[in-house]
């Protein structure tokens, strides 16, 4: 079965959203997806409302981006990751990132499915397509 | 044979049409028919690579102005 890890490292809605799209297309084509959610990452995996976050010189677009994604029916990365969960799916927290943010367990969304290491995510992620994102 | 199932994807955004072809794929067996209408521009190169993917068949691409519609065998399960 073919595999494809993402290291989802960036906090902005526009990465996450690529991040939803290929957790989602990839879990649909029967493909094992796995996240490892790390540093700005982890703001968008802890418990609460999902904000619209855009990098600097993107941020003017902001209201035409959400326009086109409502026109377009586009699902919310957070919609597209849960998708790809009800595929099997799987969300890892970074457990250093955690300590440093002070994020706890608790503190993480329940799509979190555990906290990892970096060895337990390379070893799963192991001869499978690798992204940093 | 059982009647061809249709998969209404219209006016869903990628990838939510492949997500329904693989929702419904769950529940078949070999031999099923499916059709994907979707709106979706990018759906057929999509249902295409799904196809391959999982070891199932294309049959028919066809295109409206309303829908593209995809007929798919399950040959695999």
């Amino acid at each position: 079965m073919s595999k494809l890890s993402i290291v989802v490292f960036s906090g902005t809605t526009d990465k996450l959203l690529s991040v939803g799209v290929l957790s989602q297309a990839a879990a649909a084509m029967g493909t094992e997806v796995r996240l490892f959610v790390t540093f700005w990452g982890l703001l968008g995996f802890t418990k609460g409302e999902k904000k619209m976050i855009l990098p600097k010189e993107f941020e003017s677009m902001g209201p035409a981006l959400m326009e086109g994604m409502k026109r377009e029916k586009v699902s919310s990365w957070y919609d597209m990751v849960k998708e790809a969960k009800e595929f099997g799916a799987k969300v890892y927290a970074c457990s250093m990132a955690c300590g440093v943010m002070n994020i706890k367990k608790e503190d993480l969304d329940p799509i979190v499915d555990d906290m990892v290491g970096a060895a337990t995510f390379l070893q799963e992620a192991e001869d499978g397509q690798m992204l940093f994102i | 044979m059982d009647a061809v199932k249709i998969i209404d994807s219209r006016g869903s955004a990628c990838p939510g049409p492949i997500t329904d072809l693989a929702k419904a794929y769950r529940n078949s067996k070999v031999g099923d028919i499916m059709e994907l209408w979707a709106t979706d521009k990018g759906v057929k190169a999509d249902a295409q690579a799904w196809a391959t993917k999982t070891g199932n068949e294309i049959l028919e691409v066809k295109e409206d102005p309303e829908k593209i519609s995809i007929k798919i065998k399950i040959n695999k399960r």
